[in-house]
């Protein structure tokens, strides 16, 4: 099979600001993250691939096709942005309804495929609230349910993970694994390596608007291994989960940011975001979100880039 | 597609963009700015004003309705349609669907002449019952008024939007230059002298009221062109501007803020 989106040379400028450099990359078939510190030209190979904006220069094909104001191209893919921001009076239901309707579906098809794709991403119990009464990664979900409802070839994700709770990490992860084993196809941009990694080892790395490395990521590791990883997490308990992960012998400090934040540095990210869901549930802790501040994967990049 | 179907996919923008006029705090004010004629008019008659009659209605309304209430209720419903999804960053969802610019342009442009009509139209007819109340009449006494009141409304909602909404298309901050024409230039080129004032919108309006209206103050004034004429003037300066504005569209880029 071909690949499913293909950048060679590919340049954006935003009047004298360079966004995208030269990128080029082929992505596979399957589940690929690409991941980079935030300004290094995520969002904008996103927003160029979803033909929201024109490239400058060079060449890019979305499933075989020029992206550039591509309506035939939309029914293939969906798209979650990176905002946070929905239409805040639509409860989850209306809302994925009315962009289903926006691809020629029917009314009660639209309703019964917008019912799926919530139950899809763990929705239904709260698919009759309006979207301004959603916690962040409510949020997230309810962007992950209206990209998946019509049945897309391929999924672009941008940050889906950002700012969601553990739980709805795993909701949305377990989402996007089942997605793609059902043959879809997924590119989702993070900024936090670890959280890709576990669905995928298929990776473009991003710096400065130019991909680094693609392809499997075993070999990078070892490199970002030899960085302590940061985690920021939301708490009503700081002091109850900081005792908690304290006692993990990877976990290198922990420090209150304030009243209500930690921030963690860890050595083995993976086993962090592996185990803190299960925490979180057994010491029926309050955690209201997790995020990686940049530094630690920008440290590697500047490794890796000189 | 056909064309059914994309009737109901622009549907599904007009009624969107509706129910985004007129449940932000922005529509609720204009919805209440609207009302003013029906303020003013109950104002006068609970004062018992003894010349409060349909020609100060007339003297009134145009003033105040069409030059001052019209123009900013457009205004700010006209250049949110775009500009404030980009802001909220709810585009892109519209967007990553299939489509077209075009067609998303001109569907938003429903939603708002939907919305405009019906802040605008019915304080109009209000007003005027108002009056013919106060003056113990009929509502049929001076129905020519109330025609050509409302036919002005419409065309105005029409004519002002196509305006205001290219403006939100091209300019990054269009309420200012919105500003300066419905209200400054839309004032001072109505009353220069020559065919000057017929570079204004307000012109063309008044136009309509002198040609449909038989007793008031801009019936059968020279200076003005006819009812018809007026009509297809707006009408065309209209549907020339939402092309303008969906062919810019077409071709915009969107950023949209993380």
């Amino acid at each position: 099979m071909t690949a499913i989106a293909e950048a060679v040379g590919v340049t954006k400028w935003y009047g004298e600001v360079l966004g995208l450099n030269g990128f080029t990359a082929f992505v596979e078939p399957g589940i690929t993250g690409l991941v980079g510190p935030n300004g290094a030209g995520k969002s904008t190979l996103f927003k160029l691939l979803i033909g929201q904006l024109r490239a400058s220069g060079g060449e890019l094909r979305l499933l075989g096709e020029d992206p550039w104001n591509n309506v035939g191209l939309k029914r293939r893919i969906g798209y979650c942005p990176e905002s946070n921001q929905l239409y805040g009076w639509l409860t989850a239901q209306r809302f994925v309804e009315l962009l289903l309707k926006l691809d020629g579906i029917g009314a009660a098809e639209a309703q019964k495929a917008a019912e799926e794709s919530l139950a899809f991403v763990g929705l239904t119990a709260a698919k009759d609230r309006p979207l301004r009464t959603y916690s962040r990664g409510m949020r997230q979900r309810a962007k992950l349910a209206q990209a998946l409802a019509h049945g897309p070839e391929l999924l672009i994700l941008d940050e889906p993970l950002s700012g969601a709770d553990p739980m709805a990490r795993v909701q949305i992860l377990r989402a996007i694994s089942e997605f793609a084993n059902r043959g879809g196809h997924v590119i989702m941009s993070t900024h936090v390596l670890y959280e890709v990694e576990r669905i995928t080892s298929n990776i473009v790395l991003i710096h400065n608007g130019k991909a680094i490395a693609s392809g499997n990521l075993h070999a990078i590791r070892a490199l970002i291994d030899e960085h302590p990883h940061a985690v920021r997490l939301v708490t009503s308990q700081p002091r109850e989960l900081a005792q908690a992960l304290a006692a993990w012998d990877h976990v290198v400090s922990v420090e209150f940011v304030d009243a209500g934040t930690l921030l963690v540095r860890t050595r083995k990210p993976d086993a962090f975001y592996r185990d803190l869901p299960g925490v979180v549930v057994d010491r029926n802790l309050d955690v209201r979100g997790v995020e990686s501040p940049d530094d630690s994967l920008d440290a590697v990049f500047r490794y890796l880039v000189g | 597609m056909d064309a059914g179907a994309a009737l109901r996919k622009g549907w599904v923008v007009t009624a969107l963009t509706v129910r985004y006029l007129v449940s932000t705090r922005r529509g609720i004010v204009t919805l209440a700015l609207s009302w003013l004629p029906l303020l003013l008019t109950g104002a006068l008659a609970l004062a018992r004003v003894a010349s409060f009659d349909i020609l100060l209605f007339q003297q009134l309304m145009l003033p105040l309705f069409l030059q001052v209430v019209l123009v900013f209720v457009t205004l700010v419903s006209a250049t949110a349609l775009i500009r404030e999804e980009i802001e909220d960053n709810t585009l892109p969802f519209l967007l990553a669907r299939p489509v077209s610019k075009p067609e998303l342009a001109v569907s938003k442009y429903a939603g708002y002449l939907i919305a405009g009509l019906a802040f605008l139209l019915p304080p109009v007819v209000v007003a005027y019952g108002v009056t013919e109340a106060y003056a113990g009449l009929g509502l049929g006494a001076d129905v020519d008024v109330l025609e050509g009141f409302l036919a002005a409304t419409a065309l105005g909602v029409l004519a002002y939007g196509a305006l205001f909404y290219f403006l939100s298309v091209v300019l990054r901050k269009p309420l200012m230059v919105g500003l300066l024409i419905g209200f400054v230039w839309e004032s001072v080129v109505v009353a220069l002298p020559g065919d000057v004032p017929k570079l204004s919108l307000t012109y063309y309006l008044r136009s309509v009221l002198g040609g449909m209206i038989s007793v008031g103050p801009y019936s059968g004034n020279p200076g003005y062109v006819s009812a018809p004429v007026a009509v297809l003037v707006l009408g065309v300066f209209s549907v020339v501007m939402l092309l303008l504005s969906a062919l810019t569209f077409q071709q915009m880029e969107f950023l949209q803020k993380a």
